[in-house]
């Protein structure tokens, strides 16, 4: 059963496809749900020894329970490293039934719902006792995301030095016992931290789900393209799985209409395939146990980094969702527009904010021109309408205090160039700040007022990358938007040592004129390819 | 040159540079690296041409390299970390052939490849795993003895428990195998017994933090050392403030004629390196390599001359006499300096692909045996 190294390391290093092919939404199977007792039973017995007949108990694979994405992995990797025979129908139909049946509550998955939303530039919180154990090769939410027993911790010890030899060979393995510390420290960490906890999982799976069968509407925004709005149509299309209509529309005036697909697992784990014009987008969302939330992520599907921040709220049910733009400047006026659904009632914006004009008024937009006092000082308002309230929905500043760059560290990748992997970009947005009532810059009481529009540039990041001349090669920022795309991949024979186009970076956003200018940096490393990219990073 | 030669040959003579080889008549240096995706090349170092190249029957990876004692068979680690061959070099024949997983258990080695002093056996390290249905069980990692008599189907004649993380081997002249892990072992292959050489991870230095060594290269025969750098911290208080901290590189060194051991800061921490190296016949110059080229004068603990390099190479070695330098690994050509000046004398193509992580292995041999015609 167990290949020869060669072929697994063949195999391993070209997945792109393979994952590219197996992504998990839309998962249309042509067996119903229950056969993934059945796909057990013939795919997986070959090797996972019954322990129990009814319900059905496999060694291994019943003592773990993960996200769709990490069960599709697990199955990637039978086989391609195992040689397990599971078509691609199959393999759908057994991550639904995993899911379905040992996935993670809402609750265990909310720590690292970034790594599933594909927010490449997080920077984790690192737990000292996984940070150089495991964060060290891939995050910790690739960790967090599973619930395992003591023995199936150990399991996982075992193999990942049979599989990965050079462990405790590598930095950060090398200078330590490594198998000792991870055998009689990790392990009963893990165990204490992310037990099997089978009975979380079992009030879960024993509380009323909703359905996400309806309209919905969308806000978010996306860097360079700014606030998002949209329109989500969802309808049945069998058991757990829907077709979705979606239109939208970004501040910079961008349309996006088209269809989609999708599939809910897990009771709650939202995953679709959306073609919007000819852009195809993934949306990983989580429903509220209520259903009538989602929130998440939808991102290009082939340049993960570029996506929007969503948050949807049911139609038939009121709820405030968005103020947009979120900011104004004291003594100016400008329009507003108010985002909801079922809005009714009173407006209210908050001490100062004069409401001059309403220009529509609907259940789910209130546009209105308004004026903010002069003399206000930078703050934070609650906006109203009805009953609904959202905190801190709209702030008023009068000057900007502080600029920051998010992500303040970035990483992107070199690609293309006659390569297998495509260039992946780094998106940055300038966020503005108040000085809050300390009048110190970058203390707890620090208000944040807003993503302002900015004049993106680089610089060497320091003197090494003066010195090798990356600005001339790493690639270009688009002025504009902020967004960076990476240089071709490959050694380039016009730089020092012939090596690729790499560097070091400062991310320099300019927000301002004259006196009102302000300058904020980030990091950015452009370096090389990844040559794996599964779901979970 | 003459000059050289015998000042040199003096320095031999006195002991200081015991590792020189005095080049009979009719031998010249040869050098044996492998390189993508299943070659073995000699390479005749006075012509600066290969001589042969011979097709190993599987992956390169690692292209780890020890030569036997008369240096008529290349023994290679490679078939993915798993497999060892031995070539006879005159001939690309394969006397020597070993796959060190069996059964159930899946077996590799970092790199740990030696042979004893009267060529009769081989030496590795084995780090098992063994692979049940439904789960892997990593298994203790053993010293592996060889015969390198035993042919095509070669299995271990002796096996001793070792500590994990041992990467590479060298034997000296006394039979004893000197192996790097936490700490620089040294192994008595006839008994097993183990003890510790150089107290690394175990005997941290005072004021030093602890330091971190990567080697997979088996380098040094032309300087009769084994021979693994490191780099480490050294505080300058007992907080150990960052601004009080130095950073060097140094070296752990087993002389492998005396058994000497020697554990050296040898120059800042400036540029990462990947293998250095004594230059034969000088024992007070070390070089080192991956994007630079430096020279150092270890007593004053400072580079003499460093050069950027047109590319990165991950492997160094010597000629026999110490004149020229050749730096292998990484692409698919070896690149030959004059050793004094660091002046670039020129390249040698390989056929074939990467070299990648390869040892270089330089000696010197008789032309009669080696020359194809």
């Amino acid at each position: 059963m167990v290949k020869s190294l060669n072929s697994v390391v063949r195999r391993l290093v070209a997945p792109v496809g393979l994952w590219t092919a197996t992504m998990l939404a839309p998962l249309y199977a042509t067996a119903e749900i229950n056969a993934g007792e059945e796909l057990l039973r013939n795919r997986c017995m070959g090797c996972h020894v019954p322990e129990q007949n009814e319900p059905l108990q496999l060694s291994r694979i019943s003592h773990q329970r993960k996200t769709p994405e990490g069960w599709l992995m697990s199955i990637a990797r039978m086989q391609m490293v195992h040689g397990a025979q599971i078509t691609s129908d199959e393999r759908r139909t057994l991550v639904k039934f995993l899911a379905d049946t040992q996935g993670l509550t809402p609750q265990e998955s909310a720590p690292y719902r970034y790594i599933l939303e594909r927010r490449l530039n997080h920077i984790e919180d690192k737990q000292p006792q996984l940070a150089e154990m495991c964060a060290r090769c891939h995050s910790e939410a690739r960790v967090g995301l599973q619930r395992r027993d003591a023995g199936e911790w150990e399991h996982l010890v075992n193999f990942h030095l049979g599989q990965w030899p050079s462990i405790e060979y590598s930095a950060m393995g090398r200078d330590r016992d490594w198998l000792g510390l991870a055998l009689n420290e990790v392990v009963p960490f893990l165990d204490k931290n992310y037990g099997l906890q089978k009975d979380h999982w079992q009030q879960w799976l024993d509380s009323e789900k909703a359905s996400p069968i309806g309209e919905w509407r969308l806000v978010g925004s996306m860097p360079g393209r700014g606030d998002f709005h949209g329109v989500m149509k969802v309808i049945a299309d069998g058991e757990d799985r829907y077709r979705l209509n979606l239109t939208g529309k970004f501040a910079d005036g961008k349309s996006l209409r088209g269809k989609g697909q999708a599939l809910v697992y897990s009771g709650y784990e939202w995953r679709a395939d959306i073609t919007l014009g000819k852009e195809k987008f993934q949306q990983v969302l989580a429903m509220n146990p209520q259903g009538d939330r989602f929130e998440g992520r939808m991102f290009l599907k082939q340049q993960e980094t570029l996506g929007v921040n969503l948050t949807a709220s049911r139609a038939d049910k009121p709820s405030l969702l968005a103020v947009s733009p979120a900011f104004i400047e004291a003594g100016k006026s400008q329009q507003i527009s108010v985002r909801g659904t079922q809005l009714s009632g009173d407006v209210s914006l908050g001490p100062g904010i004069e409401v001059l004009k309403v220009l529509k008024r609907g259940k789910n937009e209130i546009r209105l021109k308004v004026r903010a006092r002069k003399g206000l000082e930078t703050q934070a308002l609650d906006v109203r309408v009805g009953e609904q309230n959202l905190a801190g929905g709209l702030r008023v500043y009068d000057r900007i205090d502080s600029l920051q760059v998010s992500p303040a560290y970035a990483v992107a990748r070199v690609g293309d160039g006659g390569g297998s992997q495509e260039k992946v970009k780094a998106a940055f947005e300038a966020r503005a700040y108040g000085a809050g009532e300390d009048g110190v810059n970058g203390t707890a009481d620090d208000i944040y007022i807003g993503t302002m529009p900015a004049n993106w540039s680089l610089a060497p990041f320091d003197q090494q990358a003066i010195e090798d001349r990356d600005l001339d090669f790493v690639g270009k920022i688009d002025r504009r938007t902020g967004v960076f795309t990476p240089a071709a991949a490959g050694p380039n024979s016009k730089r020092k040592y012939g090596t690729n186009n790499a560097g070091r970076m400062s991310v320099i956003a300019s927000v301002g004129q004259g006196d009102n200018k302000q300058e904020a940096k980030a990091e950015l490393i452009v370096t090389v390819q990844r040559w794996n990219n599964p779901p979970i990073r | 040159m003459l000059m050289r030669w015998m000042f040199t040959a003096a320095l031999a003579l006195s002991g200081i540079g015991g590792s020189l080889q005095v080049a009979a008549a009719d031998e010249r240096d040869y050098m044996v690296v492998v390189n993508r995706p299943n070659n073995l090349h000699v390479i005749d170092l006075a012509k600066e041409q290969l001589e042969r190249s011979c097709t190993l029957p599987g992956d390169s990876a690692p292209g780890t390299v020890a030569m036997s004692p008369d240096n008529r068979i290349a023994y290679v680690l490679a078939g993915r970390f798993g497999k060892i061959w031995g070539v006879d070099i005159s001939n690309c024949e394969l006397t020597f052939s070993a796959e060190l997983s069996y059964d159930n258990v899946r077996v590799k080695s970092l790199a740990s490849l030696a042979v004893s002093p009267d060529g009769k056996e081989i030496y590795t390290i084995h780090n098992p795993t063994r692979i049940m249905n439904d789960h892997y069980k990593v298994l203790d990692s053993q010293f592996a003895v060889y015969h390198a008599g035993d042919g095509l189907d070669a299995k271990p004649q002796r096996l001793y428990p070792v500590p994990r993380q041992i990467n590479i081997m060298q034997t000296g002249d006394n039979g004893m195998v000197y192996m790097s892990g936490a700490d620089v072992y040294a192994m008595d292959p006839k008994s097993g017994d183990l003890s510790v050489a150089i107290a690394s991870r175990s005997g941290v230095r005072p004021g030093y933090g602890q330091p971190d060594i990567l080697t997979v290269w088996p380098i040094g025969r032309v300087s009769n050392e084994f021979i693994r750098m490191y780099s480490v911290a050294k505080y300058g208080d007992v907080e150990k403030s960052p601004e009080a901290t130095e950073y060097f590189w140094g070296y752990e060194r087993v002389d492998l004629t005396t058994g000497e051991t020697a554990v050296e800061d040898f120059a800042p921490l400036e540029q990462v390196l990947f293998t250095g190296m004594h230059r034969p016949g000088h024992p007070n110059e070390f070089y080192a390599v991956l994007t630079q080229l430096k020279r150092h004068d270890v007593k004053a603990k400072k580079v003499i001359k460093s050069i950027d390099l047109e590319r990165t190479y991950y492997c160094i070695n010597f000629s026999t006499d110490g004149s020229k330098l050749y730096l292998a690994g990484t692409y698919n050509d070896i690149a030959v300096y004059n050793a004094e000046t660091l002046e670039k004398l020129g390249n040698i193509h390989l056929p074939g692909g990467d070299m990648s992580m390869a040892t270089s292995q330089v000696f010197s041999a008789p032309v009669s045996r080696l020359a194809s015609n």
